[in-house]
C-alpha cells in the first residue's frame, strides 16, 4: 500500500513538472475542451430548468370556456347543465368548475408583475369561465367536444389548454435526445483532443521514457504520469464550462426576464445544482482519462 | 552466472550480428568484450538486458531464460543489472543526484532512503560535491561517473557497460575502469565493451569478437 502511495505520488510529481515545462499547451488544450464542454452542458442547463415546468403542469386534458363578456351571471351558471349534458352525450368523465370573473381577477391581482397594469384598467375586464378537466386524452372524442362547446350560446372562446404542454413535452424530450448525441459527438471530440495532446507528450519525452525503461520502469510508472494529465486536463476542463455557463446565465437573466413578463411568468435560469456539476466534472474527467489511456497505450506500444 | 547457448541474431535482409555465440560468464569476473565497430559487442550486451532478443539459442541469466521473459517481466530483470550506455542517457533536465535516485524511485523505494543511497553512490564516484548540478554542466567524464553511480545505486550483481571510456580521455577512462575494478573486487560480474584495447589487461578474461563471432578469448595475466 505505501509503494502504491508512493508510486502515485512520484507519478502527480511528474504529471506536474511535465505541465509547468509546457504550460501554456495545456492551457491551450484546457480551453479547446473547455469549449466542447459547454456547448452540452448549455444545453443541460437549459433542459434542467425546463424539465420543472413541464412536469408540474398537468398533461391531462383541461379544456377552459370563457363566456361572453356581456353575458349576466344567472346564464353564465346555466351553462354548467348544457355543458354537463354535453359530456354525458359523449360519453367523457370530468370536472367542471366555475370561475367567476372577481375569482379570476384576484388571482391575477395576486401575481406581482400584472397587479400594476390591472389597477390601470380600472374595472374587471375579465369574462366568467369554466375549467373543465378531462380524464379521457381520446383525440377524436375532445375534438368533437370542443367543437360543441363552441356551438352553445353564451360561450365566447373554448381553449384547449393541455396542447400547448403537450407539446412543450414533445420539445424537451427532442432536446433531451439531441442534447444526448450532441454530448456523445462532443465527448469522442475532447478524447481526441486529449488522445493528440497526451501523443505529443510521449513524444515529447521519449528519451525519459526510454532512459526509464532501462533502468527496471513498469509500464505503470511509465503511463500513470500521463493518465494524471489526461485526468487534470479533463477536470480543468468541465470546471471552465461550468463556470462559463454558470458566469454567462446573469446577462441572459436579465434579458429572459424582460421576455418573461409579457407572459406574466418570472421564469429564469439558475445554474445546475451541485450533485449534477460534480456528475459533469467526474465524466469530463473520466473523458480526459480515456484520451489519455488510448494514446499513452498505443504510443507506449509503438515504442517498444 | 551469465550463459549464452548457441546464439544468433539477425536482422531484415540477412544482416547477421551475432552468429552461434556460446559463452559462459562466471559471477564476480571482469570480462571485456573486444573487437573492431559493428563485431556485436553492444547486441550482445542489450541481449543480457533483454533489449534485443536473440533470433535462435538462449541467453540465461542466473537460471532465468531472458530470451523468453515476457515483456511485462523485463523491469524486474532490469532492476537487477547496472546499465552504463554508451551516450550516458543521462535526464538533462534534472540534477545528476535525481538522475542518480532514478533506479530506486522505480521500484518504489522511499525518496528519503532513495536519496541517501545516491549521495553514497556519488561519494563513490568522486561527485558528491556536485550533486545539485545538472548533467550538461559536467564534463564528458564526470557524467560517465554520473552513469556509473546510477548503474551501482540498486546494488546490482552483474554491470554491463558499453563503451563507458568512449569519448573520454586517458585520465577519465582510467577513473571509469578503476571504478568499475573496484566494484568487481566487491564481487559484482562486470562486462565491458570496448574497441579500445589498451585497457585489455585489466580485466579477468578478455573475450575478442569480429563479424559477430568469437573469434578468441583468453585470460589476462591479472586473473592468471
Amino acid at each position: 500500500m505505501t509503494i502504491w502511495f508512493r508510486e502515485h505520488l512520484f507519478a502527480l510529481k511528474s504529471a506536474y513538472t511535465h505541465l509547468r515545462a509546457g504550460t501554456g499547451n495545456f492551457l491551450f488544450n484546457v480551453l479547446v475542451v473547455a469549449i466542447a464542454l459547454a456547448l452540452p452542458i448549455a444545453g443541460l442547463t437549459l433542459i434542467e430548468n425546463i424539465k420543472p415546468i413541464s412536469s408540474q403542469l398537468s398533461i391531462e386534458p383541461e379544456i377552459s370556456i370563457f363566456v361572453s363578456p356581456d353575458t349576466a351571471r344567472d346564464s353564465a351558471t346555466a351553462l354548467s347543465v348544457q355543458i354537463k349534458r354535453l359530456l354525458k352525450e359523449n360519453a367523457i368523465n370530468g370536472k367542471l368548475a366555475f370561475i367567476p370573473k372577481e375569482k379570476a381577477l384576484a388571482a391575477m391581482q395576486d401575481s406581482s408583475s400584472l397587479a400594476e397594469v390591472l389597477s390601470t384598467l380600472g374595472g374587471n375586464p375579465l369574462p366568467d369561465a369554466y375549467i373543465l378537466s378531462l380524464s379521457n386524452n381520446d383525440t377524436e372524442k375532445l375534438d368533437s367536444l370542443v367543437e360543441k362547446l363552441k356551438a352553445l350560446q353564451d360561450v365566447d372562446v373554448v381553449q384547449v389548454d393541455s396542447a400547448w404542454v403537450k407539446r412543450l413535452a414533445a420539445l424537451v424530450q427532442i432536446l433531451q435526445m439531441g442534447l444526448l448525441f450532441l454530448a456523445i459527438t462532443l465527448g469522442v471530440v475532447v478524447i481526441v483532443v486529449v488522445f493528440n495532446a497526451t501523443r505529443l507528450q510521449v513524444i515529447s519525452h521519449q528519451a525519459e521514457i526510454s532512459v526509464t525503461r532501462l533502468l527496471g520502469a513498469t509500464n505503470s510508472f511509465i503511463h500513470r504520469p500521463y493518465y494524471y494529465t489526461g485526468a487534470l486536463l479533463g477536470l480543468l476542463a468541465g470546471a471552465l464550462a461550468l463556470g462559463a455557463i454558470a458566469a454567462s446565465l446573469q446577462p441572459l437573466n436579465q434579458a429572459i426576464a424582460d421576455f418573461a413578463k409579457l407572459y406574466a411568468s418570472e421564469f429564469r435560469l439558475t445554474p445546475l445544482g451541485i450533485v449534477p456539476s460534480l456528475a459533469l466534472l467526474a465524466f469530463s474527467m473520466l473523458l480526459g482519462l480515456c484520451g489519455a489511456y488510448l494514446s499513452v497505450r498505443r504510443q507506449l506500444a509503438r515504442a517498444s | 552466472m551469465i550463459e549464452f547457448d548457441n546464439v544468433s541474431k539477425l536482422y531484415a535482409g540477412d544482416a547477421c550480428a551475432l552468429r552461434n555465440i556460446s559463452l559462459t560468464i562466471p559471477d564476480g569476473e571482469l570480462i571485456f568484450l573486444a573487437g573492431p565497430s559493428g563485431a556485436g559487442k553492444s547486441t550482445l550486451l542489450k541481449m543480457i538486458a533483454g533489449i534485443e532478443k536473440p533470433t535462435t539459442g538462449r541467453v540465461m541469466v542466473n537460471g532465468q531464460d531472458v530470451s523468453k521473459l515476457q515483456t511485462s517481466s523485463l523491469p524486474y530483470l532490469r532492476r537487477k543489472l547496472g546499465l552504463i550506455l554508451q551516450d550516458q542517457k543521462l535526464l538533462n533536465d534534472r540534477s545528476i543526484l535525481s538522475n542518480v535516485m532514478l533506479p530506486l524511485i522505480v521500484t518504489g523505494a522511499a525518496a528519503q532512503e532513495a536519496e541517501s543511497r545516491a549521495r553514497v553512490a556519488l561519494e563513490k564516484v568522486g561527485l558528491l560535491d556536485k550533486a545539485n548540478a545538472l548533467p550538461l554542466t559536467l564534463s564528458g567524464g564526470e557524467q560517465q561517473r554520473v552513469a556509473i553511480a546510477r548503474a551501482i545505486v540498486n546494488r546490482p550483481k552483474i554491470i554491463l557497460a558499453d563503451e563507458p571510456t568512449a569519448f573520454l580521455d586517458r585520465e577519465n577512462a582510467n577513473k571509469v575502469l578503476s571504478a568499475l575494478k573496484a566494484f568487481q573486487s566487491a564481487g559484482v560480474t562486470c562486462l565491458i565493451s570496448s574497441h579500445d584495447e589498451q585497457f585489455l589487461d585489466q580485466a579477468s578474461r578478455v573475450i575478442y569478437l569480429s563479424k559477430g563471432q568469437i573469434t578468441d578469448s583468453w585470460n589476462s595475466s591479472i586473473a592468471a
